[in-house]
């Protein structure tokens, strides 16, 4: 693997002169990059102003002067609401559960499909895997549910074919189940979805590597882990620093279709609780400071890894 | 090598960039009213209940534009009607008709009506003569919206009934020589009787009662307290002597769940009442095991439709208005109410108003109403020697056709727009669903038979008659105004009620009392009082505006 | 080594892995197919549950209401148009953005990657982009479903993520010959990394063909641009409108027993698999650069 030598730090001695023919030299990439600059300005910059609104009683119907501000009354909702921590508590243990069992599954699927011989075969199982990923979640959530019934649900009815349990669980109603039952959901459905990445990565690396490690008498496992992996390693590390910012995004989806009173201190994720509180009854300035302290984590938590990457020698994101 | 396969993957860009140019030339160009010379004025309108799109030759539209010279040009919702509206007010740009949301009123989308309909609606004012002070805005008395039903004329026919009720299998009531439970206690007894004779049907295990609370669907569980009171359906509160209050932590409540908790307790009560979805309860519903449920009909009618074409007609539902005990008068059944902050209003932008106003107006004349409810004489529907509206099998069967409809119906309008309910002076119903001879031409035979056995001639009757409305009635329709305080007490008072209800109900012997009280406390945190103040504070308002109609 | 002779080892290993395989196609092959049979199964008789792999009561009722709308064909191909053109362009776009922040010694890289990744972390809100469209005249209009999408940050960090694993001495060798840097992307970078090209055209297309939200805030008032996507919410969100209360009053006569009428699991059901049919086909026809060895064969050149 060519890791190349970061040459950043040179740049900084060199005298002024040969500054300007840096900058002329790299005067294309300019041309390819700085457009594009101005595009990411328009489209995702400029609208930020309407992040003022987490600070007023905003009514679509009023001009932005006529506005009235409030400080900071929807970020003191939100905070001082007591359900507010146990409904961060489930976001970040949802999101957490669905990036572990995500990227690990993800990864060995695409490690072990990569193993597969026969052209063919490969080729359907990697289209028949992603199939799910079209299904909305009301689709899914409708088939697990199902499942999971104890009213003639599959899951139900094999284990208790393996007698595995005396008698049908009622899955859905017990709380501590339910961000398990969701992570799976989520593996079932993204699985295929997750691994086509890894799989194109996996197309990067250097066959003569292998050829190398067979004639060094390495085995199977042996190239897996000492050639793919470190193959793939640079992907996996950014797609995990990326991942780090989407902590508070656990969505609302599946935990509304699967959820159900019995189970909401478990259930409920930030998404949820402002689209009640906000969105539903007309509320975007609550919405939007939701937004706003989603941001910040993000960022502090994107950062905060892409350090410790930088430390450990790794990729880094930015 | 990898140059070959490059160019046939980004073959497509000179071509793709090409058709970018073309379409984008699309762009542009809003078309609200307009006159285009023909004479033919071009009607734009949102429409926030979601339809599809008429077929482009429509036969009903085509006839109203037409005789009426009125082309419709209809938006209808697709995904979420708050965002919808959001950004359409923030943008400022409204079509000609658009239908109602507070909202709109407080942004000054729309525009009063009452002078125009006074001066240019006759129709319109006759239609609604008895709601005129109803219809007037509570904050500036303007009237800004058409309500789409709801104001009744000539004689009011009920013969299905789609309310809320306590249903009970109709092969049990045969079972029991047709008996009529008025309370709790009564009906229960005829569930837990009909379920040790029959542990199973059709080969499945016998649910007793079941209940429903998914998503917004919380009203089977919610319910049930105010109508075994005596109470007509007021939402969240029930109202005595024109004084609001929650009644969801109250024992009136504690009572109905209590016995929820016993039938648990029994096995009578479904397990999976609080975790199912909205299919499962259907698909519940539809094995015809459940023996009984609180529900409004209308909500499980399709799982009574799917009954019927497996021929299990003893297995669809009877309702009965259940109370505590005996003395109290049950108050299911209410008089149809005017559908207020529904139906059109006439947005700002709208050019011509007063031609809109004479349009809306001369549908109102009962030829058009034939037309958009019935539809065309011999074409939809057939006359008969004494002058009475029927259909043929025919006839109802292409009423089932989605296709068809698209093009032969003009319901997506319809549903919107102010509408003649009751009968026609010809005394035919407004619709052939309200037809007697349509219903009756749809019950089935055991249908028939249990009828008789009552004694009565729809399902309507076995219910109290409905007793004059209070001029405040009903309180669920009162404007709780987004994001106060009355509002998120509103959904804070749901949440508590689906968190804890669950854990009461499903408690085990003992421990139902110590859940209530954590329930109870629960409650006490919200600010029930904010949400009881504004119906109140709305309630007196309704009874000093309104009391003076007729 | 002899590794002619057949060793029980990778016998058992591809034994099992196979297994494992058609065990994983099967459970995620099952969810589309019980869509399938759905969408073939009387409306009404789906209430009932029970469907898995195969129909109970066989109908076209549920297609014949998706097709049924005149303006589908219309809006196919103003869907087709969408996702071709906006998946050329954003493919050029990121490519090329992600080639400049691949270059370590670009002055510019790290000011604009942390503009660029920031984007991933925040929304502005549905109200401000609104007007943002509305004074770009971008409403109403086919632009409004390619230009706000046309560079994504996660794309553009996978491809410079593959770009930065490619050999340094491919470029070097190119600058050498006089190659700026324009042109050693097109010429070098492009045709060597088709593999994570082609994964994330997958990502764009599969996004564009899906979406329907911003015809809903951006395009709804114009039927001429709406898209497949949108006219299957239209019909579905109608057919659960359907099923509420209103039926009672627009003609159909409740409680005598609808035969045929469309529920809305089945609609669907049937949506699905008319909307995902389409884009399924595009994975397998981008496999194929999914190839190996393709830096081996550059380098040699």
């Amino acid at each position: 693997m060519a890791k190349a030598v970061s040459r950043r730090s040179a740049s900084a001695d060199l005298p002024k002169s040969s500054w300007i023919k840096k900058l002329r030299a790299q005067k294309q990439l300019m041309f390819m990059s700085l457009p594009i600059v101005v595009y990411i300005l328009v489209f995702s910059y400029y609208p930020i102003w309407g992040w003022t609104m987490a600070f007023q009683d905003y009514s679509p119907a009023k001009a932005l002067s006529e506005q009235k501000w409030v400080g900071f009354k929807h970020f003191a909702f939100l905070f001082t609401d007591e359900a507010f921590l146990r409904v961060l508590r489930n976001t970040v243990a949802m999101s957490l559960i669905n990036m572990i069992l995500g990227f690990v599954t993800a990864i060995l699927f695409a490690l072990l499909l990569n193993e597969i011989k026969g052209r063919f075969f490969k080729r359907t199982i990697q289209t028949v895997s992603y199939l799910p990923h079209f299904l909305s979640w009301i689709i899914v959530t409708g088939i697990v549910a199902g499942s999971l019934s104890v009213d003639g649900g599959v899951v139900n009815t094999v284990l208790m074919k393996l007698g595995l349990i005396g008698e049908p669980i009622m899955w859905l109603s017990v709380p501590e189940y339910f961000w398990g039952i969701v992570g799976a959901s989520h593996v079932w459905k993204e699985l295929g979805w997750n691994a086509i990445i890894y799989l194109a990565a996996i197309t990067s690396i250097d066959p003569s590597q292998y050829e190398a490690a067979e004639i060094d008498g390495a085995n199977r496992y042996q190239k897996m882990l000492f050639i793919t992996l470190p193959g793939i390693k640079s992907i996996v590390v950014i797609l995990l620093i990326m991942n780090m910012g989407w902590m508070l995004e656990a969505g609302f989806e599946v935990q509304y279709l699967l959820g159900n009173g019995i189970v909401v201190d478990w259930s409920q994720t930030i998404d949820i609780f402002v689209l009640k509180y906000g969105l539903q009854i007309g509320n975007y300035s609550l919405a939007t400071a939701a937004g706003i302290f989603k941001t910040i984590v993000s960022i502090t938590l994107i950062f905060a890894a892409n350090t410790i990457a930088r430390r450990l020698g790794e990729d880094r994101l930015i | 090598m990898g140059g070959y396969r490059m160019k046939k993957l980004w073959g497509g860009t000179s071509l793709a960039l090409a058709a970018a140019l073309t379409l984008s030339g699309c762009g542009g160009g809003d078309s609200n009213a307009a006159d285009d010379g023909s004479g033919t004025l071009t009607i734009s309108a949102f429409i926030s209940t979601p339809n599809q799109a008429p077929a482009e030759n429509n036969r009903i539209y085509q006839k109203i534009q037409d005789e009426l010279g009125v082309k419709l040009n209809m938006e209808f919702l697709v995904g979420d009607l708050q965002q919808k509206l959001g950004v359409m007010i923030a943008g400022g740009d409204y079509p000609d008709l658009i239908t109602a949301d507070t909202k709109l009123v407080a942004a000054g989308a729309v525009i009063p009506l009452e002078d125009l309909i006074e001066k240019y609606g006759p129709n319109l004012k006759k239609h609604y003569e008895k709601d005129w002070n109803r219809m007037k805005d509570s904050s500036d008395g303007h009237i800004y919206w058409l309500p789409n039903y709801g104001a009744y004329t000539g004689e009011f026919q009920s013969n299905y009934y789609s309310g809320p009720a306590f249903w009970i299998q109709k092969s049990i009531l045969k079972d029991a020589g047709y008996p009529t439970p008025k309370t709790m206690d009564d009906y229960l007894k005829l569930i837990r009787d009909y379920a040790a004779k029959n542990p199973a049907i059709d080969g499945q295990p016998t649910i007793g009662f079941t209940t429903l609370a998914s998503d917004w669907r919380t009203f089977p569980l919610l319910n049930p307290p105010e109508h075994l009171t005596g109470h007509p359906n007021d939402g969240g509160v029930v109202v005595d002597n024109g004084v609001a209050s929650v009644f969801a932590d109250k024992d009136i409540s504690k009572q109905y769940y209590k016995e929820l908790n016993g039938l648990y307790n029994e096995g009578l009560l479904d397990k999976e009442a609080f975790v199912q979805n909205y299919d499962q309860y259907l698909a519940k519903l539809s094995s015809g095991r459940v023996l009984g449920m609180f529900d409004q009909h209308w909500n499980f009618q399709a799982a009574e439709d799917t009954l019927i074409s497996q021929d299990k007609v003893g297995q669809t539902y009877v309702g009965f208005p259940l109370v505590y005990d005996s003395s109290i008068q049950d108050h299911y059944l209410d008089r149809p109410v005017i559908n207020l902050n529904n139906g059109f209003g006439i947005s700002k932008d709208a050019e011509d108003p007063e031609r809109i106003i004479k349009f809306l107006d001369s549908l109102m004349d009962e030829k058009y109403q034939k037309l958009l409810s019935w539809g065309e004489e011999g074409v939809d529907y057939q006359v008969d020697d004494k002058g009475r509206f029927y259909r043929t099998p025919e006839q109802r069967k292409q009423q089932e056709d989605p296709a068809w409809k698209l093009a032969n119906r003009a319901d997506g309008f319809y549903a919107a727009a102010p509408k003649l309910e009751g009968t026609f002076d010809d005394g035919n119903a407004s619709g052939p669903g309200n037809q007697p001879e349509e219903f009756y031409a749809g019950l089935r035979s055991e249908d028939k038979e249990l009828l008789d056995a009552y004694g009565f001639k729809t399902w309507s009757d076995f219910f109290s008659p409905a007793p004059e409305n209070p001029v405040y009635y009903p309180a669920w329709q009162i404007d709780l105004i987004e994001g106060s305080d009355a509002s998120v007490a509103n959904k804070q008072m749901t949440d508590a009620s689906l968190k804890y209800l669950p854990q009461a109900v499903m408690a085990a012997g003992g421990k139902f009392d110590s859940v209530w009280e954590q329930y109870v406390k629960e409650f006490g945190k919200i600010n029930v009082k904010a949400y009881e103040d504004r119906i109140n504070e709305q309630i007196q308002w309704r009874i000093e505006n309104w009391s003076t109609d007729k | 080594m002899n590794t002619k002779k057949i060793r029980p080892e990778p016998f058992v290993f591809h034994t099992l892995n196979g297994l494992l395989m058609v065990a994983i196609a099967v459970i995620t092959l099952y969810p589309f197919l019980n869509t399938f049979a759905v969408s073939l199964n009387a409306g009404n008789d789906t209430i009932r549950g029970g469907i898995y792999l195969w129909p109970r009561v066989w109908t076209g009722q549920n297609y014949r209401a998706v097709f049924a709308n005149g303006h589908i064909l219309n809006a196919f191909w103003i869907s087709v148009a969408r996702t071709v053109v906006a998946t050329v362009l954003s493919l050029f776009l990121t490519s090329m953005l992600a080639y400049t922040l691949s270059r370590k010694d670009y002055v510019l890289r790290k000011p604009i990657t942390i503009l660029v990744v920031l984007t991933m972390y925040f929304s502005a809100g549905l109200i401000p982009t609104y007007f943002l469209m509305k004074d770009l005249h971008l409403l109403n209009n086919f632009l409004v479903y390619v230009v706000p999408g046309l560079v994504s940050a996660f794309n553009m960090i996978v491809i410079r993520t593959y770009i930065q694993t490619l050999p340094e001495g491919l470029i070097e060798s190119a600058k050498i010959d006089g190659a700026g840097d324009f042109r050693t992307f097109i010429s070098i970078i492009l045709p060597l990394c088709q593999p994570v090209l082609a994964t994330v055209a997958l990502f764009v297309a599969v996004g564009q063909w899906n979406s329907w939200f911003d015809t809903f805030l951006y395009a709804s008032s114009k039927q001429n641009l709406s898209t497949l996507q949108f006219e299957l919410m239209k019909l579905l969100s109608s057919s659960m409108n359907l099923n509420s209360s209103t039926a009672a009053s627009s003609g159909a006569n409740p409680g005598a027993a609808v035969q045929n009428m469309v529920t809305p699991v089945s609609i669907r059901a049937a949506i699905t698999i008319v909307a995902s049919l389409p884009i399924l086909v595009v994975y397998p026809f981008l496999q194929k650069y999914f190839v190996h060895g393709l830096q081996l064969g550059s380098v040699k050149e």
